[in-house]
């Protein structure tokens, strides 16, 4: 069905501004098909207005957006017709059945009428929500909300399906089982462009990352391509004394980064590099160590780092 | 083409009944809305029940037929609710504040009136309240006119001639409770298209439909249907209580039906309105109740607006609400309370439906979720 040779998305020098404020700021990037996208950034960062231009919700300043080869100036509702969202706030009418909901949609999309019935019926069974179904939405807790927004974003067959923060604020057991749907969207095809502030969930499902901040693309690579851009090894050490020899412990090649927190050391060194032994040798000659421990680099130091600002912030 | 007219239709109908039902879970809101211009018919009613006639104790200390022939008069006079009563009782509801004037004819009236000499009716009057204290000072002279040109035919030369420019006599409530039926037209066409508009706003699931690929016109035709169909829910009430209550019964039916349809049309395209560029549902409550009643006073509800002067006039010609009650008059009385002719006061109101609907289209148009 996916044109495998057409970009799901690409966006060549996109541009936003408000007055005098530039929400995106010469954005390009291509989203594969067959992909799950994340798009990461602090609050602000422009996030949503790029995912809104996206989905044709706003017009671009300037640049250009093609969604599986369609020009979003002039063929929005070819867009619409083969985009799939789930918003934040799951814009389910909370009033009206689950049911209800998923006909609505479905007569919104033009659903063929005899194909309807057993349509929804599917894909309340694929979210586990057919023993729900005549039940108001109101009544129904934030996860199973997410499950069912997912499910009405997926009942017109889109080729590319766009989540803003799936999992936020559901329990762990239910994070777990859109995880779960989201990674079988994958093995069906689908590309899949996530907005999360979860650093974890961007690196359990995503392929490719992209970090925007301030409107502009501060880094795009798979996520552990990004961990290996930020650093070899996380050195963590905990000393009995203060530790004493900072200055000896910079010097030391392939080092790229030191901070001591009273007897916390914590020392990121170069990838490729295999400095670590020395810096456990360095350690153990100036104090004793109580604890150590060795680690890649995570996703939160990534973004710490490119930004500035924890993802929370 | 017919592909993506089904399309659309089925968009429209799908709106619709998506607003239908939603609106049909909020009881409570549903219930008001229906009844709240039920309610106002009530109100009104009593409001003129209650400035009608001055409820007037007469002590009659004369019973000759020149006393009764004036109390005759007095009864005949459309002002007073007429009591007879000792002077006793009628100081004492005087005193209580239970009637406005005491009318006393004293004992020698017939023998007075018979010596063409000089009589004086005593009048007491509880001047609490000028409108009624006004209304016994017109009444009683127009009472001792009318009596004497009944008891002495040949000592009143000046006479009216009366020439009606309608065939019956409408009462005030009759004639009020047409100009109600097109404020329940607009309150329940403001109130049930402007929450829904509002409501997607405010619940943001305006987004899932302009993440549709469905049009935005037809979108708004939908929501404005469901709006509509809930609205006629009103209409219908006020109408039935109209017809089986009130007692007025449309000269024109089709005419009834064509402008409700046509009226509707225009306060739900200005709900709608309101509720797309507002976005929230408590100032476009407000706002709808907020601008119904004095459209509803400036417009001609009493009276013809001709009756006025001359600002208001123009004022309420700028607003679609004084048309429709020109055309409602016209389909339940035969009234014609402008010279713009029946046809030239439904083009006025089409006029007005098609710009209302050219500037929701645009509002909606505009209308985006992102900031």
């Amino acid at each position: 069905m996916t044109n495998s040779k057409v970009a799901s998305i690409e966006m060549v020098h996109l541009v936003k501004r408000f007055g005098n404020f530039t929400a995106v700021d010469d954005l390009s990037l291509t989203v594969e098909p067959g992909e799950i996208f994340g798009l990461l950034g602090p609050n602000g960062s422009g996030k949503t207005t790029t995912v809104n231009m996206i989905s044709g919700l706003s017009a671009p300043t300037s640049g250009q957006v093609r969604v599986m080869g369609h020009d979003l100036r002039t063929q929005t509702r070819q867009v619409r017709q083969i985009l799939g969202s789930v918003p934040q706030e799951t814009a389910l009418y909370e009033e009206l059945s689950a049911w209800t909901n998923l006909d609505f949609h479905a007569d919104l999309f033009g659903i063929p009428s005899r194909e309807k019935k057993a349509r929804i019926e599917s894909m309340l069974d694929l979210v586990g929500l057919t023993d729900r179904k005549d039940s108001p939405v109101g009544t129904f807790s934030g996860g199973m909300k997410r499950r069912l927004a997912l499910a009405r974003a997926l009942l017109h067959n889109p080729q590319l399906v766009y989540l803003d923060e799936p999992t936020l604020g559901v329990d762990v057991q239910s994070r777990r089982a859109i995880w779960d749907y989201i990674l079988a969207l994958r093995q069906q095809g689908m590309t899949v462009l996530i907005t999360t502030n979860y650093l974890e969930e961007a690196q359990e499902l995503c392929n490719r990352i992209a970090i925007i901040d301030h409107g502009r693309l501060v880094a795009l690579d798979t996520p552990e391509d990004l961990k290996q851009q930020f650093g070899g090894s996380v050195v963590e050490i905990e000393t009995v004394e203060s530790f004493g020899m900072l200055a000896e412990l910079r010097a030391l090649p392939g080092i790229k980064d030191v901070k001591l927190e009273d007897r916390f050391l914590k020392v990121t060194t170069e990838s490729g590099t295999n400095v670590v032994p020395q810096v456990i040798n360095l350690a153990s000659q100036c104090c004793e160590i109580r604890d150590i421990n060795i680690r890649e680099p995570n996703l939160d130091e990534v973004f710490l780092h490119l930004t500035g600002t924890a993802l929370r912030d | 083409m017919f592909n993506a007219m089904g399309y659309q239709l089925r968009v429209i109908w799908a709106c619709a009944k998506k607003d239908f039902k939603a609106a049909l879970t909020d009881r409570l809101f549903t219930v008001l809305s229906l009844f709240v211009p039920v309610n106002l018919l009530i109100l009104m009613s009593l409001f003129v029940l209650a400035g009608g006639n001055a409820p007037t104790a007469v002590v009659m200390e004369d019973q000759g037929p020149y006393a009764q022939a004036f109390y005759q008069a007095m009864s005949q006079a459309h002002s007073f609710r007429l009591q007879i009563t000792s002077a006793v009782e009628a100081e004492r509801l005087i005193t209580a504040g239970q009637i406005v004037a005491v009318v006393t004819i004293p004992s020698d009236f017939d023998a007075q009136v018979k010596q063409n000499q000089p009589v004086q009716v005593g009048v007491q009057i509880n001047n609490l309240n000028t409108d009624f204290t006004n209304d016994i000072r017109r009444a009683i002279p127009l009472s001792i006119t009318s009596f004497y040109a009944k008891a002495f035919p040949n000592l009143v030369n000046v006479s009216v001639q009366e020439n009606d420019l309608y065939a019956h006599d409408t009462d005030y409530i009759p004639y009020l409770g047409v100009s109600i039926l097109v404020i329940a037209l607009m309150m329940g066409g403001l109130l049930q298209s402007g929450t829904a508009a509002a409501k997607e706003w405010e619940n943001q699931t305006m987004k899932e439909l302009l993440l549709s690929p469905a049009s935005r016109w037809a979108i708004m035709t939908g929501k404005m249907l469901g709006a509509f169909l809930m609205s006629l829910g009103s209409t219908i009430i006020v109408l039935l209580v109209l017809i089986l209550i009130v007692g007025v019964r449309p000269e024109n039916w089709g005419e009834v039906l064509g402008f409700s349809v046509l009226s509707l049309v225009i306060f739900n395209t200005v709900g709608t309105l309101l509720g797309t560029v507002i976005k929230t549902r408590q100032p476009v409550i407000a706002l709808s109740t907020g601008i119904s009643l004095p459209l509803f006073f400036l417009s001609g509800a009493f009276a013809p607006i001709s009756f006025t002067t001359p600002l208001l006039q123009v004022i309420a010609r700028i607003f679609p609400v004084y048309y429709q009650i020109v055309v409602f008059q016209h389909a339940f009385h035969g009234f014609a309370l402008n010279t713009y002719s029946l046809g030239g006061n439904t083009l006025i109101l089409v006029g007005y439906a098609m710009a209302l609907l050219l500037l929701v289209t645009v509002a909606l148009q505009r209308a985006t979720v992102s900031h």
